[in-house]
């Protein structure tokens, strides 16, 4: 995982807007939901970091996070963001592939 | 050779994440298995949905899991734990298992290995769900199915020192001296390095590090109708 680089991010956001794209998404602490399917309507960014993500999805939907401030694109093409704690530790994340992720 | 007529002595953990072994009770594990008992543990889950990521963070929640198997494996070494077993429940989620089906995975593997020794969570004071739940499970496979051995409920730290303010008394409890097995203790923190980067005693000089390292662990134990048995001896 690396800092946020907003630009980045914004471009591999845009490779899920119109596509059907699972999402495992969690405040670590407290819930994760893992491998619900949305059509993306449109993804965003925002923030001088950390950041805000959020997601339109279905029509009808709204997914919005914060504190991120970590990502990467994995070997699998999918988008993992994150927001780390200044000693490593995770409080959220927001991860899009275009497969399930492993139950 | 004599020895090698005696029956292997065998114990049983069944825990819920990796570093629960080397945490709680790694101390005992490698003094018994240094003594030549066959050690089997089984991880319900492997810890993938922890919040250590090293620090700084170098996994992310998709690879945890992969990290988190391969840093119990290091640790069973140093304990010197022969066979390891997960699971394959995903953390956080063990009190949700089909329970008659854990239960009844828990009790193959009790009339398997036929342990003399059983270590689990107290399905109560265990801490975290996760290990209630498999402290649970585990106490019912024990009773329906151990035809031997003894139960015990592995505890944190020096909290049954005094077992009167948990409403115990001394009978109850069994100290084992670690103090010769704290430095495999000490590899096996190590060997989990995503979850003890964030703790600095761990990685300061093995001479400062095992002086934060507790002489005595301790266990409940969980089936007081056993034979009498010594307060210094899970066997």
């Amino acid at each position: 995982m690396i800092p946020i680089n907003k630009m980045e991010v914004e471009s591999e956001l845009r490779k899920f807007v119109g596509a059907e794209a699972y999402i495992h998404s969690e405040a670590t602490s407290f819930m994760f939901v893992r491998n619900f399917k949305i059509q993306v309507t449109n993804a965003y960014i925002a923030g001088e970091g950390p950041y805000r993500a959020a997601l339109r999805f279905d029509g009808h939907g709204w997914l919005r996070m914060e504190e991120l401030t970590h990502f990467e694109v994995d070997g699998l093409g999918r988008l993992l963001l994150a927001g780390f704690d200044d000693r490593g530790r995770m409080n959220v994340a927001l991860h899009l592939g275009k497969e399930p992720f492993p139950e | 050779m004599n020895q090698e007529q005696a029956p292997k002595r065998k114990l049983l953990a069944v825990f819920a994440h990796p570093d629960d072994e080397s945490f709680i009770c790694g101390g005992t594990l490698a003094k018994y298995a240094s003594e030549g008992v066959e050690i089997t543990l089984v991880s319900a889950t492997k810890g993938d949905m922890g919040r250590r990521m090293g620090n700084p963070p170098y996994l992310n929640r998709e690879t945890m899991a992969s990290a988190r198997e391969q840093e119990l494996r290091e640790a069973c070494d140093c304990l010197g734990i022969g066979r390891l077993i997960f699971f394959g429940i995903r953390d956080k989620t063990v009190e949700f298992e089909d329970e008659a089906s854990l239960i009844g995975r828990i009790e193959a593997l009790i009339q398997e290995v036929k342990p003399d020794v059983v270590l689990t969570f107290h399905e109560r004071y265990g801490g975290h769900p996760d290990h209630c739940a498999i402290g649970k499970a585990t106490t019912t496979a024990f009773r329906r199915s151990a035809e031997k051995g003894s139960l015990y409920f592995i505890t944190f730290g020096d909290a049954l020192e005094r077992p009167e303010r948990y409403g115990y008394t001394k009978k109850d409890v069994v100290r084992i001296d670690v103090h010769a097995h704290k430095a495999a203790k000490l590899a096996a923190f190590r060997a989990h390095r995503c979850q003890t980067e964030i703790d600095e005693w761990v990685w300061q000089s093995d001479n400062a590090a095992l002086s934060r390292l507790g002489k005595y662990e301790y266990f409940m134990k969980g089936n007081v109708d056993a034979p009498q048995r010594a307060s210094d001896d899970l066997f």
